[in-house]
């Protein structure tokens, strides 16, 4: 086939013209940066680079806020597996002592209860269901607390002053810590209040109940919480 | 007479005034804006979470008992860490969580001329689009096409 070409214009412009595939025809060249040379000058690829970082940035600060947003399940996968995991560390300063435990004001960490069986209770004055499990709590602490066992209350995201209000209105005698600002939910994967976990004496957790301790009706549970105490209670230290 | 009536009038004005700011009470609705609920991460004046009404009860008994606003804030931040603020504090590390959107604000109205001139100029450098082609150029064609035919 033989070639044709149209001359460009005075300028140096291209011409365009219908029908112009069945020939070929000089193409166009392409644009030009404003500098005159091809491709991104030095200004538009430091403008795309901080775009890109900024954009960047966005994205892990994202992507980290989604991933600590997730609820922590290690101590649910755990059990499920028939393992054990340590429970997580806590210092807090104590609103109700006991005999063995700091007084109220002082700091209790987790670690000083080594050695002891503990039903760790995280709750609130505010939750209702928290109302209704108090009594069966303190039933839990005067019946083992003779043996070694400490009902260990975790007050998170309340007024010191309701908080004690409810220990006194409800006559609860067993220690309570507190953690105003709810630190511990995340380590221990709580997604509300109550929720209740047995933690050995190794410092580890045997069971975690996520929801209300129940006596009655289809979702009495305190039977089956019972008899892990009775064989975490029944197990020597450092069985680990 | 007359001038001592004014001057005692003057007086209980100058009082009354100076006394105003010890006197008002706690703007509640303000304050409740500046604190969130912690158990639901929202804005203390519209939860209704039952944490959420105990901290207003708490903010009402409060500011019955005379507290300042300040008073009742720092009691929560005491009982409840700083993540009950709705806002964080305009100072120490969290400085910079003003600081910087006012920074990307005020650089990028900054940079408005600067971003507008470089388009301007960039549109004068793109080549005007193609005019008609001239009669001596269509004839030229039109041969090269009639010779391609034939």
């Amino acid at each position: 086939m033989a070639r044709a070409t149209v001359p460009a214009r005075h300028g140096g412009r291209p011409l365009h013209v219908r029908g112009a595939s069945l020939c070929d025809v000089e193409t166009p060249e392409p644009p030009t940066s404003p500098t005159g040379r091809r491709g991104w000058d030095r200004r538009q690829i430091t403008v795309a680079a901080v775009c890109a970082v900024v954009i960047a940035a966005f994205g892990v600060l994202l992507t980290v806020g989604l991933l600590n947003r997730g609820v922590n399940d290690s101590i649910n996968s755990a059990i499920a597996k028939g393992q054990r995991i340590q429970a997580p560390a806590f210092t807090l300063p104590v609103l109700t002592s006991a005999p063995g435990i700091p007084a109220a004001g002082k700091e209790l960490s987790l670690s000083q209860l080594r050695g002891h069986p503990v039903v760790l209770n995280i709750w609130a004055s505010w939750c209702q269901p928290c109302t209704d499990e108090a009594p069966i709590l303190q039933t839990i602490w005067d019946h083992y607390r003779a043996e070694g066992v400490y009902v260990l209350g975790v007050d998170v995201k309340d007024l010191t002053g309701d908080a004690l209000s409810f220990h006194h209105s409800y006559g609860l005698t067993y220690p309570t810590v507190r953690d105003g600002e709810g630190n511990i939910e995340g380590p221990y994967g709580t997604t509300g209040v109550p929720e209740s976990f047995i933690i050995d004496r190794d410092g580890r957790v045997a069971a975690a109940l996520r929801g209300p301790l129940s006596e009655s009706g289809s979702s009495a549970n305190v039977a089956s919480f019972v008899a892990v105490l009775d064989d975490v209670i029944a197990e020597p230290a450092g069985k680990a | 007479m007359m001038r001592r009536v004014a001057g005692l009038v003057c007086a209980v004005v100058l009082a009354l005034t100076w006394a105003a700011p010890a006197m008002a009470s706690v703007n509640i609705l303000a304050l409740e804006q500046q604190l969130q609920c912690p158990t639901c991460d929202t804005p203390l004046n519209v939860s209704d979470a039952p944490s959420a009404l105990r901290i207003k009860a708490y903010i009402e008994e409060k500011a019955a008992d005379g507290w300042t606003a300040n008073q009742i804030e720092q009691s929560l931040v005491a009982q409840f860490g700083r993540e009950i603020l709705a806002t964080p504090p305009k100072s120490g590390f969290d400085l910079i969580v003003w600081i910087v959107p006012t920074v990307l604000i005020i650089a990028g109205l900054g940079a408005i001329p600067f971003v507008t001139r470089m388009w301007t100029r960039r549109a004068k450098h793109v080549a005007p689009a193609a005019g008609p082609a001239s009669p001596e150029e269509i004839a030229r064609l039109e041969q090269e096409l009639r010779r391609l035919r034939d």
